[in-house]
């Protein structure tokens, strides 16, 4: 009798014969050797691939492998931080010396003092270096998280944000908070009558913001015109388009605005970043002015030094008690003393030309003239750039490695959500362009500004965070690894980056890289913290 | 493979309670989660979930969509356990609904068009019988495992889902043809081309 067909054998061993068919094929094994092997062979098949396939692969092993946020988790944080707010307030009335001393609130980034500082700081590099500068920034986040994370890792505890680490952090962010009285005011035009005296920090929101009365605390502003025509006899915080002091502020001015005019009397220091920034003859500022500024006209007093670390032109005609230094002077732009300029110190100028600087023969100048032409040199030639380099490398595969090792699911998630392209970049460039609103929406309110700072850590750690995923997509894509092994994620990561760095420093094209590369990597992220939010019942 | 030899690979309790927890009368669960007892239902999650993410990881093409899969199916199993009756196996149950979800994920990104079309050579296979042993039968070590999983996973489609639905899900050709709206030779077909092919990028391997 003929043998059996390899299919119909196949059939059989899957069961699938029907009756007669597979007693017939039976009665053939029996008297033939040939098709009995093949018949065994194929069970052996059979079996092999049952167990293969039910040998999960590796990264089918957690597929819930990290931890999925729950609203009620976030309602208890939310409860747990309004318990911590009130009892905070209660103990920093109850003790009110504890409070940080005043010289030193400027460095505490959860004061209003601190933020501005924090703001101004961070819109200094955003103007100064763009996005490189912000990824430096995100990188001193990623080695602070490398570090926390190689700390947990060597203390033997594979360290995972559980509900309890999440209270602890709201509340050692809550417990920073300082509390102070505070009163507000919105409304279109907001303005404290020139009958009038607050006693206490005012924050001001509105079109426009204008005070002709007193002030006993600092003034708080958002508007789109602020104006003190009375005093402010702490500090003026005014993040607006146009500010004029033409009344008198004993604090110090923080500024964040298109036009800063001062004709008035301030008693401490300007910081600020403004597009024109003028103190004109009728002012007086009491200390010195550190700010990154278009345009800067001095033609008042000022009684220290005047540090411009960002400039378009330069006029000074008034008098600096102390050194004049500017610095980044734009091409084009000029730095110009006139013959009423008077500097009681050093003038110090970095300058791309010589002839940007124009000193009149009546302006007086007590110490030295230190003007130096910065010549831009190629930093390929610097062997520290290459250590930058390396080390940059070095830190960036140690948060991958990290990453791969405390939360592999969301990890290599990500990583293959960076592969949907268009929905990772539009989704990053909405993040990227909507989380900083976010940020400064939340700050307005004094309860939002620790959300607003969990943000802002957030926000930075996942610009960090985009390249390393990017990276890992890339190197996966190009090596095809067959495994799925750490060390083939990591070998895929070091390729990855690699090509990252070195396409990223091509001119013009590297920045436009560098730039969907956060994109796709923060779009990937989001939509990975979006999945991972939804709600399911799990364990 | 039964559910209770696959548990054994599952999560491992880590403790003496969980333990106990574990072996709970399948039966008494599930008579528990049709009356939408959440504790119950968490049970079968946690007992069956990496075996349904299994499916869906070897079905769908991204560990995102398979994630997406198992995550419906869970939710959808507060209601459509309701219609178990206890006729075959709860694990073999609880993979075909695993399966028609993978399929309805599939053919939604195909904008409603079927996943495997039946093409005209059909259910006749023309292919000499093999000489030389399969190699896929001497398959032993556990890195051998994973390259044929490797393999399976660059199979083609038409040749991937019913080979998975076949030996993993193990379902039979009738059911996987009822899936896939197939005829039953078609799949036949396709599971013996699956494993001819399967044969060949391992024999291509080993060279």
């Amino acid at each position: 009798m003929e043998c059996y067909s390899e299919q119909t054998c196949t059939i059989f061993v899957d069961g699938e014969l029907t009756v007669d068919e597979a007693r017939r094929l039976r009665d053939h094994l029996a008297r033939c050797q040939r098709c009995r092997k093949l018949v065994d062979a194929l069970r052996a098949e059979n079996r092999v691939l049952g167990e293969s396939l039910h040998e999960l692969p590796e990264e089918a092993a957690g597929p819930v492998g990290f931890p999925r946020l729950r609203l009620s988790w976030v309602w208890g944080d939310l409860a747990a931080l309004a318990a911590v707010l009130a009892l905070v307030s209660i103990f920093f009335a109850w003790v009110d010396k504890l409070r940080i001393p005043e010289a030193l609130e400027w460095l505490n980034p959860f004061s209003a003092n601190g933020l501005t500082n924090l703001i101004f700081n961070l819109s200094y590099n955003f103007a100064h270096g763009g996005t490189v500068m912000l990824a430096d920034y995100a990188a001193v986040v990623g080695a602070l998280f490398a570090v926390l994370g190689g700390g947990a890792l060597l203390l033997g505890r594979r360290w995972r944000l559980h509900p309890p680490g999440l209270h602890l952090l709201v509340v050692l962010l809550a417990l920073s908070l300082p509390s102070f009285a505070l009163e507000r005011r919105h409304g279109e035009f907001v303005t404290v009558a020139a009958n009038e005296t607050v006693d206490d920090t005012l924050l001001a929101a509105g079109n426009t913001v204008r005070v002709e009365g007193v002030i006993n605390g600092d003034l708080l502003a958002f508007a789109r015109t602020v104006e003190v025509r009375g005093t402010v006899k702490g500090d003026l915080i005014s993040i607006a388009k146009k500010t004029v002091v033409t009344g008198s502020v004993e604090g110090r001015i923080y500024t964040f605005t298109q036009s800063l005019d001062l004709s008035g009397q301030l008693g401490h220091s300007i910081y600020g970043f403004a597009q024109s920034l003028r103190v004109d003859d009728r002012s007086r500022v009491g200390e010195g002015i550190v700010a990154a500024a278009g345009d800067v006209s001095l033609e008042g007093e000022v009684k220290r030094s005047v540090d411009m670390l960002l400039s378009g032109n330069v006029d000074v005609s008034g008098s600096i008690g102390r050194d004049l230094s500017v610095s980044g002077v734009s091409p084009g732009r000029s730095l110009t003393l006139t013959n009423t300029a008077r500097v009681g110190g050093n003038l110090s100028a970095r300058v791309r030309q010589l002839k940007d600087v124009h000193i009149a023969d009546g302006a007086t100048i007590a110490g030295k003239r230190d003007i130096q032409v910065q010549v831009r040199k190629s930093h390929f030639t610097r062997p520290r750039f290459y250590f930058h380099q390396a080390v940059w490398l070095a830190s960036a595969m140690l948060v991958g490695w990290l990453g791969l090792a405390l939360f592999p699911g969301f990890f290599q998630a990500t990583t293959q959500a960076v592969g949907s392209g268009w929905r990772s970049l539009g989704l990053g460039v909405g993040v990227l362009a909507g989380v900083p609103l976010v940020m400064v929406v939340a700050a307005i309110t004094l309860v939002g500004i620790p959300v607003s700072l969990m943000l802002l850590a957030l926000y930075l750690a996942a610009i960090y965070l985009a390249k390393i995923w990017v990276g890992a997509f890339l190197g996966r894509m190009l090596l095809k690894p067959s495994g799925v092994t750490k060390r083939d994620w990591m070998l895929g990561l070091f390729v990855g980056l690699l090509i990252l760095t070195i396409v990223g420093f091509i001119p013009y094209l590297g920045g436009l890289v560098r730039l969907g590369m956060v994109c796709l990597g923060l779009g990937a992220f989001a939509w990975q913290l979006y999945r991972a939010s939804r709600p399911t019942i799990a364990a | 493979m039964d559910a209770e030899s696959y548990s054994a690979k599952g999560p491992q309790p880590r403790d003496g309670k969980a333990k106990q927890m574990e072996e709970l009368d399948l039966e008494s669960v599930i008579g528990r989660a049709r009356g939408h007892d959440v504790a119950a239902l968490e049970q079968i999650y946690r007992r069956y979930v990496r075996r349904v993410f299994g499916l869906c990881r070897y079905m769908l093409d991204s560990r995102e969509s398979a994630e997406d899969a198992t995550s419906e199916v869970f939710l959808k199993l507060q209601r459509s356990i309701e219609s178990y009756d206890g006729s075959i196996p709860f694990p073999r149950w609880l993979l075909r609904v695993a399966g028609n979800q993978c399929i309805d994920a599939l053919r939604r990104q195909r904008r409603g068009r079927q996943v495997i079309v039946e093409v005209e050579e059909g259910a006749t296979v023309v292919e000499a019988r093999s000489a030389e042993p399969s190699p896929l039968g001497a398959v032993m070590s556990k890195e051998e495992r994973a390259q044929v999983r490797d393999a399976i996973a660059r199979l083609p489609e038409n040749y991937r889902l019913p080979l998975v639905l076949r030996y993993y899900s193990e379902l039979s050709y009738d059911e996987i043809a009822q899936q896939l709206d197939l005829q039953r030779n078609y799949v036949a077909a396709l599971i013996f081309r699956a494993k001819q092919e399967l044969r060949r990028k391992l024999a291509h391997r080993s060279k």
